[in-house]
């Protein structure tokens, strides 16, 4: 498949850049972990002791 | 600029990818000196309240608070990545240095802002998401795309978004604001311009350089410290004010009156060492405890009402409700919405 001549091809990164953007995505993924901890717990406490007031 | 291909600038001829600026770079854009002094003082805002709060509701909205920040903080550093690479102080942010681009910058903060203003509204109340989106939009837009660049009266103004943090604690707890927090708010207020100019008295050179017309550079060094010190001879006795009024105990009373008084000292001595290396070391002085004042007072404030730790004044019981005027101020700025809408 060949490139779009009007459009040059982007510099390739080199081996200390790309494990530079390996650690930003580890820190990301981390963040995202946490995010979703974050809106468990606060949705239990927002719910509070009504959260097993459900037909199971 | 290394392997930092931008796909929003057009210089960049469509190549462009990303940086490869790393989280401690992207933490840097939230300014965490500035987040650390907005946690302590909406913890205070929290634990001065009248009223009580889940800690976990807590923990999440002071969260929210901080990123909200941090934020404002980031797309304060987007907008003025030019005059950034000009000054020594600001030189190596992450955007001025490159290891960020601004596009990125700029969607991290505007992500974050939005995210914080959202999450603050879901776990606390509309009225302390609707602070924050103020507070976030006074400092990014108000204050670094407008006054910053226009008037020497820039920190004075600009200077209410660092000190609206206290009000949202206070309406995370009770969804509202009251004396307290206004008290809190007016102390940030007018600690502001005795902190910057004294940094500003010592980096003129800087801002002449960048262009902003800081006081010292429109007004004169002289005039510049004449105001550091009659802000300093205010923002003192106001200081003191949550001691009289019930909410900060002896112990802040204390503190309060000493540091008050080293904060008027140090500002005296910025006004008469005006030559030379006396004068920097001055500003720096007064520069450097205006930031160990401000932790102090709200520090001790935690410590009393969060921990339980208060021993109140009896001069509280004297003074307590003796402001009606300031209170029917506020009656009447709540009652705004109603007689508008």
């Amino acid at each position: 498949m060949s490139g779009n001549p009007q459009r040059p091809t982007p510099p390739a990164f080199s081996p200390e850049d790309m494990a530079r953007r390996r650690r930003r995505s580890i820190a990301l993924a981390l963040v995202l972990g946490a995010l979703v901890v974050f809106f468990f717990v606060v949705t239990l406490v927002k719910t509070g002791p009504a959260i097993m007031n459900r037909p199971l | 600029m290394s392997a930092a291909f931008d796909r929003l600038d057009p210089r960049s001829d469509g190549v462009a990818l990303t940086s490869s600026g790393e989280a401690r770079d992207f933490f840097e854009l939230l300014k965490p000196r500035v987040m650390s002094l907005v946690i302590v003082t909406a913890l205070a805002g929290m634990a001065t309240a009248p009223g009580s709060v889940h800690p976990v509701i807590a923990l999440a909205s002071l969260l929210a608070i901080a990123v909200g920040a941090g934020a404002s903080g980031c797309l304060n550093m987007w907008y003025d990545a030019d005059i950034d690479a000009l000054m020594s102080r600001t030189a190596k942010r992450p955007i001025p240095s490159g290891r960020i681009l601004p596009s990125e910058a700029l969607a991290f903060g505007l992500t974050l802002s939005i995210g914080s203003v959202l999450v603050l509204g879901l776990v606390a109340n509309l009225l302390a998401a609707g602070m924050l989106a103020f507070t976030i939009f006074f400092y990014a837009v108000v204050y670094s795309m407008w006054l910053k660049r226009w008037t020497p009266q820039n920190i004075v103004i600009g200077g209410a978004a660092g000190a609206f943090p206290p009000m949202i604690g206070e309406a995370v707890v009770t969804g509202d604001f009251g004396m307290h927090s206004l008290v809190l708010f007016a102390i940030i207020f007018l600690w502001t311009p005795p902190h910057f100019w004294a940094l500003a008295l010592v980096k003129s050179a800087d801002y002449a350089r960048a262009g902003i017309p800081m006081l010292p550079n429109v007004a004169g060094p002289a005039a510049t410290r004449r105001q550091i010190v009659a802000y300093s001879l205010v923002m003192a006795p106001v200081a003191v004010l949550p001691a009289l009024m019930g909410f900060g105990g002896w112990l802040y009373l204390v503190v309060s009156v000493v540091t008050g008084l080293m904060m008027i000292g140090l500002a005296l001595r910025v006004l008469v060492r005006t030559e030379g290396e006396p004068a920097k070391k001055a500003a720096y002085a007064l520069f450097g405890f205006s930031i160990l004042y401000l932790f102090l007072l709200f520090a001790v404030l935690l410590v009393e009402n969060g921990l339980g730790l208060k021993w109140p004044l009896p001069v509280y019981y004297t003074l307590g409700g003796s402001m009606p005027l300031a209170e029917g101020a506020l009656e009447l700025f709540r009652a705004l919405p109603k007689v508008l809408g």
